[in-house]
């Protein structure tokens, strides 16, 4: 193989390995942190609008739509405005619902959320848009005290088919909430994983849940010893907490029914998807503070480029002028140098891409495991791409300022013996 | 016989640079000829301005007055990337410090020069080789700086002779050496050139190696320029 400005370049490059290495680490960390900035930010989005399912309104009586969203569909805290059973059938009376899903929180086990509910849980609600429930184990309650477990939850606390777990009163980590030991749930089935936040929660009927506090209602009256069933339940022992709604394919008539719940002082309604675009447009502004400090590292590991490389100029001004006298033009000197600047962003863009894809995958991981939620940190090929051409880009005009000097190296003062 | 063997291999007429306008030349030449394969020593003491010649030859300067032809072709008339083509394919150099490019080889050396040449890509390896391999250098893939300074002098001589050129211009190629290594040095450099068919100029300020030329021209710095005209009047 005959020598080429190839040769030169990377030959160059290798002669200061340690410079050259540091240097496309530096790009790396920069296209990295904003590759993996960027993939985050879409990625927690769509993941917590993947984790609205396909609900359309969130009704509930939570002082606003985003705590109504965040307690009653992501398990932050359990809502404290409950709704009497007799309104929910008001509600659902009232209004031309395609299928509504009552649910009440307010019991855990451990770190696991409670969800009681009904039947319609499972049929009529999807996790995710087009993701319908699947029992890994096992099969959905159909009785009081059976209770379905979430993937993460099962995995998490170590549960399975035939276990029992006695609820504690109040959502996960609450002080001075009480065991309900009377009652002991028994474990009946084990959902596959849907990658939302439901993947960390139990769930059991809503009998189950009134009897529970239907019980601590009459102990107060009776005493220690009684015993509760679900012909000792009254209306004031029938409460939820929210209600998923939907109209179906009734799109039109969406608007006109939240506005008119909206308008209702009893109500909050909200829609979760736009909910949740509401809290990442609040959020938006610490990203862009973000984004700026990761575009801030960017442009100084462009200057780092421009360093490593202007520095190098002064011991490779004779290497560039012996060059020049053996046939090479200023502009292939140039090119030779920028080429050498472009290979950095080339490397520096591709080596932070897969460090981003990796710390994504390790994020990914942490969060499925710690949350529940699926998010995935990907980028359209395009997007990465993008950020390697633009990393190049910028390489180039940070190397352009010693590519100027090797161009205007003199070559006979270059090639004067030292004294 | 060919219109390209009636030019000489370097035609100077009045010649003339100045570090400073308004200063006393540097340069002052009338008239320098080199035929095709003629050896030309051209001595001087320290600052009477061999190298600054060697550079305005090369193009590397531009002289304040005069004409440099190499074989036939003004080097000053050209610009940019044709003089840079033009010194790459018609002159190679010799110098001091030999300014070889470390971290490569012996043939990567050689054939860095044959980079910017017509000729065809394919043939550099084996035309290094055969170079270095004359030259005595057993050992091409070897990086220059690991051999010894006589290696890395003909190897310096190898590459200025890789493109086939018409002159040789070699700037004190024996200063770093022991006599007797300026000796062999210098009877290699000479001995390739005649072989290649180059012409040679070799600036030193060692006079005793004149005899070993064809040509002999002698350089004044400016103060002995001026002290000659005093003696005259």
């Amino acid at each position: 193989m005959s020598m080429s400005d190839w040769n030169i370049v990377t030959r160059s490059m290798r002669s200061r390995l340690f410079s050259s290495v540091v240097t496309v680490l530096s790009v790396a960390i920069a296209v990295g942190l904003v590759t993996l900035l960027v993939s985050m930010r879409n990625a927690g989005e769509n993941s917590f609008k993947r984790g609205t399912g396909n609900v359309q309104m969130l009704i509930s009586k939570e002082p606003g739509p985003l705590p109504s969203v965040l307690n009653s569909m992501f398990y932050a805290e359990a809502p404290g405005n409950p709704i009497t059973w007799a309104q929910y059938l008001e509600l659902k009376r009232s209004y031309p619902f395609a299928w509504t899903v009552p649910t009440q929180l307010g019991d855990s086990y451990q770190d696991a959320p409670v969800m009681s509910t009904d039947a319609s849980f499972f049929e009529s609600f999807q996790p995710a848009q087009g993701v319908e429930w699947v029992v890994g184990s096992g099969r959905h309650f159909d009785a009081p005290f059976e209770i379905v477990l979430g993937s993460d939850a099962a995995s998490r606390l170590g549960l399975g088919l035939g276990d029992t777990v006695a609820l504690e009163h109040g959502a996960p980590r609450t002080q001075g909430g009480h065991t309900h030991d009377e009652f002991s749930f028994e474990v009946v089935g084990v959902l596959e994983a849907t990658g939302t936040a439901h993947d960390r929660a139990m769930f059991t009927s809503l009998e189950s849940s009134w009897i529970l506090h239907a019980h601590d209602r009459r102990e107060a009256i009776f005493g220690h010893g009684i015993v509760t069933t679900i012909d000792d339940l009254i209306d004031e022992d029938m409460k939820i907490t929210a209600v998923y709604a939907s109209l179906g394919e009734r799109k039109a008539a969406l608007v006109q029914v939240l506005s008119a719940l909206r308008r209702d002082p009893d109500w909050t309604v909200a829609n979760p998807s736009d909910t949740v675009g509401g809290l990442f447009s609040i959020v938006s502004n610490i990203d862009q503070v973000l984004l700026a400090m990761t575009i801030a590292v960017m442009l100084s590991s462009g200057v780092s480029i421009l360093l490593a490389l202007y520095n190098s100029m002064e011991q490779r001004r004779k290497q560039i002028a012996v060059i020049r006298v053996l046939g090479a033009s200023r502009k292939r000197v140039f090119g030779m140098v920028l080429t050498e600047s472009a290979i950095i962003g080339l490397l520096g863009g591709v080596v932070g891409i897969v460090l981003a894809i990796c710390c994504g995958m390790l994020v990914t991981s942490v969060l499925a495991q710690r949350v529940g939620i699926v998010v995935e940190p990907a980028l359209p090929l395009d997007g990465y791409l993008f950020i390697v051409l633009a990393s190049v880009a910028l390489s180039c005009v940070a190397g352009a300022i010693p590519a100027v000097v090797a161009y205007r190296t003199s070559v006979v003062r270059a090639l004067r013996p030292s004294m | 016989m060919s219109e390209a063997k009636t030019h000489n291999a370097l035609q100077i007429s009045g010649l003339t640079h100045r570090y400073t306008a308004g200063q006393t030349p540097v340069i002052d030449i009338a008239e320098l000829a080199v035929r095709p394969g003629e050896q030309l020593v051209l001595t001087g003491s320290s600052g009477s301005g061999k190298s600054t010649l060697l550079h305005l030859i090369a193009g590397l300067m531009d002289p304040a007055e005069g004409s440099v032809r190499i074989d036939g072709t003004d080097i000053h008339s050209l610009h940019g990337h044709a003089r840079d083509r033009f010194r790459g394919r018609a002159i190679g150099m010799v110098f001091q410090t030999h300014h070889l490019l470390h971290g490569f080889s012996a043939e990567e050396n050689v054939m860095a020069a044959l980079m910017f040449s017509d000729i065809p890509r394919g043939s550099h390896r084996a035309r290094a080789r055969t170079l270095l391999d004359t030259l005595g250098i057993p050992t091409p893939t070897q990086r220059v700086e690991k051999l010894s300074v006589g290696q890395q002098q003909r190897v310096a001589i190898a590459r200025a002779l890789a493109c086939d050129p018409v002159l040789v211009l070699a700037d004190e190629p024996t200063a770093s050496l022991d006599p007797e290594n300026a000796d062999v040095a210098l009877d290699l450099l000479q001995q390739a050139c005649r072989s290649s068919g180059a012409a040679l100029l070799c600036v030193t300020h060692d006079r005793r190696f004149i005899d070993r030329f064809d040509l002999a021209e002698h350089l004044n710095a400016p103060h002995e320029q001026l002290q000659a005209a005093l003696e005259d009047a």
